[in-house]
């Protein structure tokens, strides 16, 4: 681990923090190979996120995007490559890159109010202007009335807008989301997917998030970056043009827009191809 | 189908409309249950009920046991009442409260010298590869080391003394309940490890306000467990050349051949027993009252 984070941080430029032209964040030709190189989970990957923008990090089970999700956060080191936040180094996980998983991660023993305030204790919010965040917080993902409940008497659904109003309280540069969804059903994973809209819009965040579903990718990301397997590579790096730079949270308007057909039609031969391509080797 | 029982007036299917007759659908009625029913919860007074018959029977069972032995016999197979009056006069005339206060001393000692050690252990082990890697094989050879092999050895350490049997209930408790803290520390689930990292939370940290706060309510399981492990050590302890205490008493009555009074303190061990679990669990309760499983 310490090695690893070595040849992250070599070369660090002095400059960074202070400069206003770096992005949210650049990975830099990241590779991450397991078994001493025989197995390729991401293999040479680079690209740059923008401003404020949501991008989907879409592909076949396997392709290496959660790798690719776990590097920018720090839990997993890259073989090869450089990763930077607003041009600084990351070496290790930090509440600038705040992480939303797939499994629930709302703490049992703590209130959903004390879950929300439990991060800002780490990037020195007083005890007081805490709560009163994270108040504000539990409003927006409408859990005001269940500040005092216990997660064990939530719903899925509830339980991981616990963990959003936790991770958006931090105000992290870059907010992660490793599937959150996947694990609810279709009625409630649409009604997050327009909550997360609404929230991004008005919280202004870089967000990464990674799903399998395509009509999720098209319907939440202003850009599809769509990963190969074995190595993970990237196949295509899609700007969500019809859209128009607007963000619709209702997903009937976005889907009678033209140009959204195409989008799904061409992710899913994306798709099929790479299914193909895996199947015959 | 059981569950149509269950739900309410308004959940109802209606059935009004085209060819149905008016007024309401006619009720739905259920197979009735039986005794071997399969997701069946039963009531509290239900529970309460079976219990009581459960533990009757058995004393039913003894008592017809002592008199289905021949007469002459019928001393070394003490009825109910007989083993009920012999714990009496145990507490009345022999001060045998002294003993069972003593006996509860030895535990509560040996098992909160195991707690104080094992938990920490435990829990370092749960949290770093390395701890494990290193502590893990010498551990797990102890656990397959009897417990009684080493009363010689502490017999010849210490004497027939206190703190050879505070010793005894000590190995026979620590290496199981280091075993069992590791798995629940190992059980926390790794994303709430991860998440508090990615929240920016230190080691210290993560250890302290993230796994051990996880896996507190199984900790206190798992010694709630051992304790009663260290309850049926009690009686080895305290058989070699122990004054006092229940395994004591026991044993000068078994050199007299007082079955009845043997079989008092083996009733006197098991209320204990079921007290020491008794306070676990309420303690359980009010410590962890977010763990409490509510029934939907």
């Amino acid at each position: 681990m310490r090695h690893a984070s070595g040849i992250i941080t070599a070369d660090p430029d002095p400059d960074a923090a202070a400069s206003a032209a770096h992005p949210p964040l650049r990975a830099h030709r990241i590779s991450k190979e397991y078994l001493g190189g025989s197995f390729k989970a991401l293999d040479d990957v680079s690209f740059e996120l923008n401003n404020n923008e949501i991008t989907a990090f879409v592909g076949p089970s396997g392709c290496g995007k959660t790798t690719m999700l776990r590097i920018i956060a720090g839990l997993e080191y890259p073989t090869h490559g450089r990763l930077e936040v607003f041009g600084n180094p990351v070496v290790g996980p930090g509440p600038d890159r705040g992480m939303i998983f797939q499994a629930y991660t709302s703490f049992p023993w703590l209130s959903a109010l004390q879950n929300v305030e439990y991060g800002m204790k780490f990037t020195g919010v007083s005890p007081q202007e805490r709560r009163e965040r994270a108040l504000n917080f539990l409003k927006l993902v409408h859990l005001e009335k269940f500040a005092g409940s216990y997660p064990r008497s939530m719903s899925g659904g509830m339980k991981q807008r616990v963990a959003l109003a936790r991770t958006l309280a931090q105000n992290p540069k870059v907010l992660l989301m490793d599937e959150p969804f996947g694990a609810l059903d279709a009625q409630v994973r649409w009604e997050m997917q327009e909550l997360m809209i609404e929230l991004i819009e008005r919280e202004k965040k870089t967000v990464v998030a990674i799903t399998h579903d395509i009509e999720e990718a098209i319907c939440i990301a202003d850009r599809i970056i769509f990963f190969t397997r074995q190595p993970g590579r990237i196949k295509a790096d899609i700007p969500v043009e019809f859209k128009g730079g607007k963000r619709y949270p209702r997903k009937e308007e976005l889907i009678k827009l033209p140009g959204y057909a195409d989008l799904e039609h061409r992710l899913f031969a994306m798709m099929r191809e790479e299914i193909k391509a895996s199947s015959e080797t | 189908m059981l569950q149509y029982r269950h739900l309410p007036a308004e959940h109802e299917p209606d059935c009004g409309g085209h060819d149905a007759a008016p007024g309401k659908a006619p009720v739905f009625v259920p197979p009735s249950k039986r005794f071997l029913e399969l997701r069946e919860q039963p009531s509290s007074n239900r529970s309460l009920i079976l219990g009581a018959v459960g533990v009757i029977s058995f004393f039913g069972l003894w008592e017809l046991g002592h008199y289905l032995t021949a007469v002459s016999g019928r001393k070394f197979v003490p009825s109910v009442e007989q083993v009920a009056a012999a714990l009496y006069t145990l507490f009345a005339d022999h001060n045998f409260l002294r003993d069972v206060a003593v006996s509860c001393r030895r535990i509560f000692i040996s098992f909160l010298a195991a707690a104080a050690i094992g938990v920490p252990i435990g829990i370092l082990m749960g949290c770093f590869g390395n701890v494990r890697a290193l502590l893990n094989p010498t551990l797990s050879g102890w656990r397959y080391l009897p417990a009684t092999s080493f009363i010689p050895l502490l017999l010849v350490w210490f004497g027939p003394t206190e703190q050879a049997k505070i010793a005894l209930l000590f190995i026979g408790v620590i290496f199981f309940l280091i075993a069992l803290i590791l798995d629940n520390t190992m059980a926390v689930p790794k994303e709430f490890v991860e998440a508090s990292l990615t929240m920016g939370a230190s080691r210290r940290e993560v250890v302290t306000g993230v796994v051990v706060p996880a896996a507190m309510p199984a900790i206190f399981d798992s010694m709630r467990n051992m304790i009663a492990v260290g309850w049926t050590y009690l009686v080895i302890a305290e058989i070699v050349g122990a004054q006092d205490g229940i395994g004591a008493v026991m044993m000068r009555a078994g050199r007299f051949l007082n079955v009845d009074v043997i079989m008092a303190c083996i009733l006197m061990i098991g209320v204990l027993g079921l007290l020491t679990d008794a306070i676990f669990r309420a303690a359980s309760r009010l410590l962890f009252p977010w763990n409490i499983e509510r029934r939907s």
